[in-house]
């Protein structure tokens, strides 16, 4: 044996100790290995899965929007978007660098976009870009495998068929904020999906927003697709009937063109609103983009406020057109009757305090009738100095002023009808008698939008019933309207008065139809401030002039439709809103009413 | 004279061990690199039937005789390695390779073979207990001028892919404690001062992408975190061959080499991890134990070195894997990609074959 020669045991020793050595260390190799690969595989495989998987939303496209006759009213038309994957970006800086030539978007939007939506997941796809034209399209998906990190989609855009058209009614569309993705309670919208921000948009937008889809991919490690793994198609949301006319629509705005103003039109049969137009509008179509912001902001900075929808929220004096009111109001308390005269010289003193007609010569001795007819203030002068405030707010809040009235739109306002009880609250000082007397014409604090006057002139259309006015059909189906304990002879008696007013030469003749016994009310209003006179002075218009306003419907018999009319600074009811009620009263009649067999008493 | 009796001796168990992980590594990169090239696979497979071929003959050869002209050698891939740096030309940002015809070749892998010849030589002789300072100085040498000529080529893990042998020959000459010391003081000193006076600061840079090397744009935390994804998501017992996520959609960094035992864990699981595990402590079980039957302290020597180069090399692959060992280019001996690392493990393996056949010749 060779070992004779040599002692080699030392280093034998010392090779096996080297050996036991690593061989100890490739046993606690082995541990680490079956701890990752057993003990941890769930959260490594979840990891693995996050790796190759990608999920990418499909936007459902959103219901239609259509008038009564199914004309379409918010239409989808496909639009090209850009999604940027934040999961595939490393670094953002050489991102945003490499994306701005290719977008052609500024490096400071770029990055304010990003920021925005920074608390937001990044697996939540950002929408960096919409709306794009062809010719951006084409170059972003001829490149589209340099660019990993963003993905070009369709998406199913809001097109308003008929731009300005009924506007106020539809409402828009806005990318839902981020404080809204933060606090919503379940998962209910996506980064950069856009809702309803106003309108019927807004109020069904559950309805009509619909389920989106989602793709899941298979992506490699620089984020190309490779594979689709899965595809659930989005449901689209449901169509929306409107009770809206749209010939109806189109013609009550020609009417408001170049005023500020509204109209709207109620059928008081079933509450339908036939118009519903807020002057100015304005095209939603122009800032239903997410990124238009200078729109957004000349339209939101527009003294004419545009987007106010004054149909429900714009709060006016009723002026004459609450005289109604009042005649109900004494009539059904018993301090007059249908022949109850008033002598009416053009002014009369009360409360130490001359109250004018706004007729200087005076209307003499006048009835019921012919008062609203000749909307006579010396003779609700002296109702109003008969009936004390907190009895004609009874009344006026019977008829539906001073409330909600329940429209299938977000943002209604109130309007405000004075009593004793809420000047003590608001302002803690007493009542003064001489205050009912401006009530009486309609005056002092008294507050209404257009929406509650027509419901008011449907009340009496009626003879006494409330209707439940919506936009939407079938919205208030099977429920019980409400019935008033004011006798049906009462109205009568006013009806006959208001008819005069249109058919026997009174302040309303400007809305007169023939063979459509059109009943209405005018009224105008002097409630201007100080800095809408300035600025319409400058715009060339008359400041002095008053807000003109027209209620009325039609026929006296079995009414079809009910019409409220405020053209703000048109000057006298009869002379500007009376007539366009009547240009209405007429596009309805020659469109439903076919038979000639109302012809005149 | 060739004895016949070498021949009954030959370690056929060896070999079959080495090729069957070879032939393990050439069908996962064929699963790892599908979407590329086939000539990959070709390649691998021509590397391997020549390594095979080469090792028949150098076992012929008397380790013995080997012994005798490792000197030159030593000084011949010396200047190769010097002359590379010198006049090479640039292959994927090092001067590593050598271009023969259709062949390439990394001198630096077969350098670690000649090293380990060199070394056996120096101490066949060296009876004392413990290292002397001269036999200190001269190993330390011997293996740091072709470790440092690698480092510069720049291949910070090839080059060091030579310290475990430069590890063995310390344990087994028995290095003083004070020479450790020395060692450490001198590490830290020279480091010191090349890091603050020497070098400049594109040097600096160099040497700092050399730390963690940044094949991968993504960086070394990237390829760790996508290691450890696909060893753990792999599981038990895998997601299937040519099924594996991370390696298929290529997460996985440099999978055909320094990631090619992550494509294993990925697809066939913790049980053909434990399998390879198996088949590579077989392998270093039969390279360790020649050290042991070895008829002279050369041979000592040259079993235990190689065992020691292959065997650290695996076990810091794996370890790097995991996040044990930081992430340097270092590949799994005969299972990673790379011809000249293949035919130099089977070279490295032929000198244990060579011992171990050998062992009865003087008897």
């Amino acid at each position: 044996m060779a070992r004779i020669y040599e002692d080699l045991s030392t280093v034998i020793k010392r090779a096996r100790l080297t050996v036991y050595f690593l061989a100890a260390l490739l046993l606690l190799i082995t541990v680490a290995y079956w701890k990752i690969q057993v003990l941890d595989h769930q959260k490594y495989w979840k990891m693995a899965e996050a790796n190759r998987l990608r999920e990418i939303p499909i936007t459902a496209p959103r219901g239609l929007i259509l008038d009564r006759q199914k004309v379409i009213l918010a239409d989808n038309i496909p639009s090209f978007k850009v999604f940027l994957l934040r999961e595939a970006v490393k670094d953002y800086e050489k991102t945003i660098d490499r994306l701005e030539p290719l977008l052609n978007l500024k490096k400071e939007e770029l990055k304010k976009r990003i920021e925005r939506y920074r608390s937001i997941p990044a697996y939540e796809p950002v929408v960096i870009m919409d709306n794009l034209r062809l010719e951006e399209v084409s170059i972003i998906e001829a490149r589209k495998d340099e660019f990993p990190e963003i993905k070009l989609e369709v998406e199913p855009r809001r097109y308003y068929s008929f731009g300005s058209t009924a506007a106020h009614v539809l409402g828009y569309l806005q990318e839902v904020s981020v404080d809204d993705l933060k606090t919503q309670p379940e998962k209910r919208w996506r980064a950069g999906e856009m809702v309803g921000k106003a309108g019927v948009e807004r109020q069904y937008n559950d309805y009509l927003s619909g389920i989106d889809g989602k793709i899941q991919e298979i992506v490699d490690s620089l984020g190309r697709p490779r594979q689709e793994v899965s595809r659930i198609d989005p449901r689209p949301g449901k169509n929306l009937e409107l009770t809206i006319d749209f010939d109806l629509q189109k013609k009550a705005e020609q009417l408001l063109e170049g005023r500020e103003g509204a109209i709207v039109a109620v059928d008081p049969r079933n509450g339908e609103c036939l118009v519903w137009a807020s002057s100015p509008s304005y095209d939603p179509n122009r800032f239903i983009s997410r990124f238009s912001g200078d729109e957004w902001l000349s339209l939101i900075n527009d003294p004419g406020k545009p987007l106010e929808n004054r149909v429900l929220r714009g709060l006016y004096s009723p002026g004459s057109t609450f005289k109604p009111v009042m005649a109900i109001a004494a009539l059904s308390e018993g301090i007059i009757t249908e022949n109850t005269t008033f002598s009416c010289s053009g002014s009369i003193e009360l409360f130490n305090k001359e109250f004018n007609c706004w007729f200087k010569p005076g209307h003499r001795s006048q009835n019921l009738p012919e008062a609203i007819k000749n909307s006579c203030n010396v003779y609700f002068y002296q109702l109003g100095r008969r009936l004390s405030i907190d009895n004609i707010a009874v009344y006026a809040r019977k008829i539906g002023l001073g409330q909600k009235t329940g429209i299938d739109l977000p943002g209604e306002k109130e309007g405000l009808v004075p009593s004793s009880d809420w000047k003590r609250r608001i302002l803690g000082q007493p009542w003064f008698p001489g205050e009912t007397i401006s009530v009486a014409i309609g005056q002092g604090p008294l507050l209404v939008t257009p929406l509650q006057m027509a419901c008011m002139a449907a009340v009496i259309a009626r003879r006494g019933v409330r209707i439940r006015p919506h936009l939407v059909k079938g919205e208030m189906e099977g429920l019980p309207e409400e019935k008033l304990d004011i006798p049906e002879s009462v109205f009568e008696k006013v009806i006959e008065g208001m008819w005069r007013s249109v058919n026997d030469g009174g302040t309303g003749k400007g809305a007169y139809q023939p063979g459509f016994e059109v009943c209405g009310k005018t009224g105008s209003t002097q409630t201007i401030s100080r800095e809408t006179a300035e600025r319409l002075a400058r715009k060339g218009m008359e400041p002095g002039k008053t807000h003109s306003w027209f209620i009325g419907f039609a026929p006296r018999h079995n009414p079809e439709i009910v019409v409220a009319v405020l053209v703000e600074f048109g000057g006298m009811g009869g002379q500007t809103a009376a007539p366009i009620a009547g240009e209405l009263f007429k596009a309805y009649r020659e469109k439903y009413v076919r038979q000639a067999n109302i012809q005149g008493n | 004279m060739l004895d016949r009796r070498i021949f009954r001796e030959t370690d056929s168990l060896t070999i079959l061990l080495a090729v069957v992980i070879s032939v393990i590594g050439i069908a996962f990169l064929y699963s790892a690199i599908y979407f590329q090239a086939s000539h990959y696979i070709w390649r691998q497979i021509i590397w391997l039937i020549v390594s095979l071929i080469i090792t028949m003959v150098a076992i012929l050869i008397d380790y013995k005789f080997l012994l005798t002209i490792s000197f030159q050698l030593y000084v011949f891939l010396n200047i190769i390695l010097l002359g590379l740096l010198l006049f090479g030309k640039k292959v994927a940002n090092t001067r590593s390779w050598i271009v023969v015809g259709p062949f390439q070749g990394q001198p630096s892998e077969l350098m670690k073979v000649v090293v380990i010849l060199v070394l056996a030589r120096i101490f066949s002789g060296y009876r004392e207990d413990k290292m002397s300072f001269k036999t200190f100085a001269l190993s330390s040498l011997v293996v740091g001028v072709p470790a440092i000529l690698t480092a510069l080529q720049p291949d910070l893990g090839t080059a060091l892919t030579f310290m475990p042998v430069l590890l063995g020959v310390y344990i087994l000459a028995g290095i003083r404690k004070k020479y450790v010391v020395i060692l450490m003081i001198g590490l830290l000193l020279s480091g010191f001062v090349g890091w603050n006076f020497a070098l400049k600061d594109y040097q600096k840079k160099r040497i700092e992408t050399l730390m963690t090397p940044d094949r991968d744009p993504r960086g070394a935390g990237y390829q760790l975190r996508q290691s450890k994804i696909a060893i753990g998501s792999g599981g038990l017992t895998g997601k299937g061959y040519h099924k594996g996520t991370q390696s298929q959609l290529r997460f996985l960094p440099a999978r055909h080499t320094d990631f090619i035992m992550a494509v294993i864990a990925e697809e066939i699981g913790f049980l053909g991890v434990v399998a390879i595990f198996i088949l590579y402590a077989l392998l270093m079980y039969r390279i360790f134990s020649t050290a042991w039957i070895s008829p002279d302290r050369a041979g000592v020597y040259l079993a235990f070195l190689v065992g020691m180069m292959i065997g650290c090399q695996f076990l810091i692959n794996v370890m790097m894997l995991v996040g044990l060992f930081p992430i340097t280019g270092i590949p799994v001996p005969f299972l990673s990609y790379g011809g000249s690392s293949l035919l130099a493990n089977f070279l490295a393996l032929s000198l244990v074959l060579n011992v171990r056949m050998r062992r009865f010749a003087f008897i």
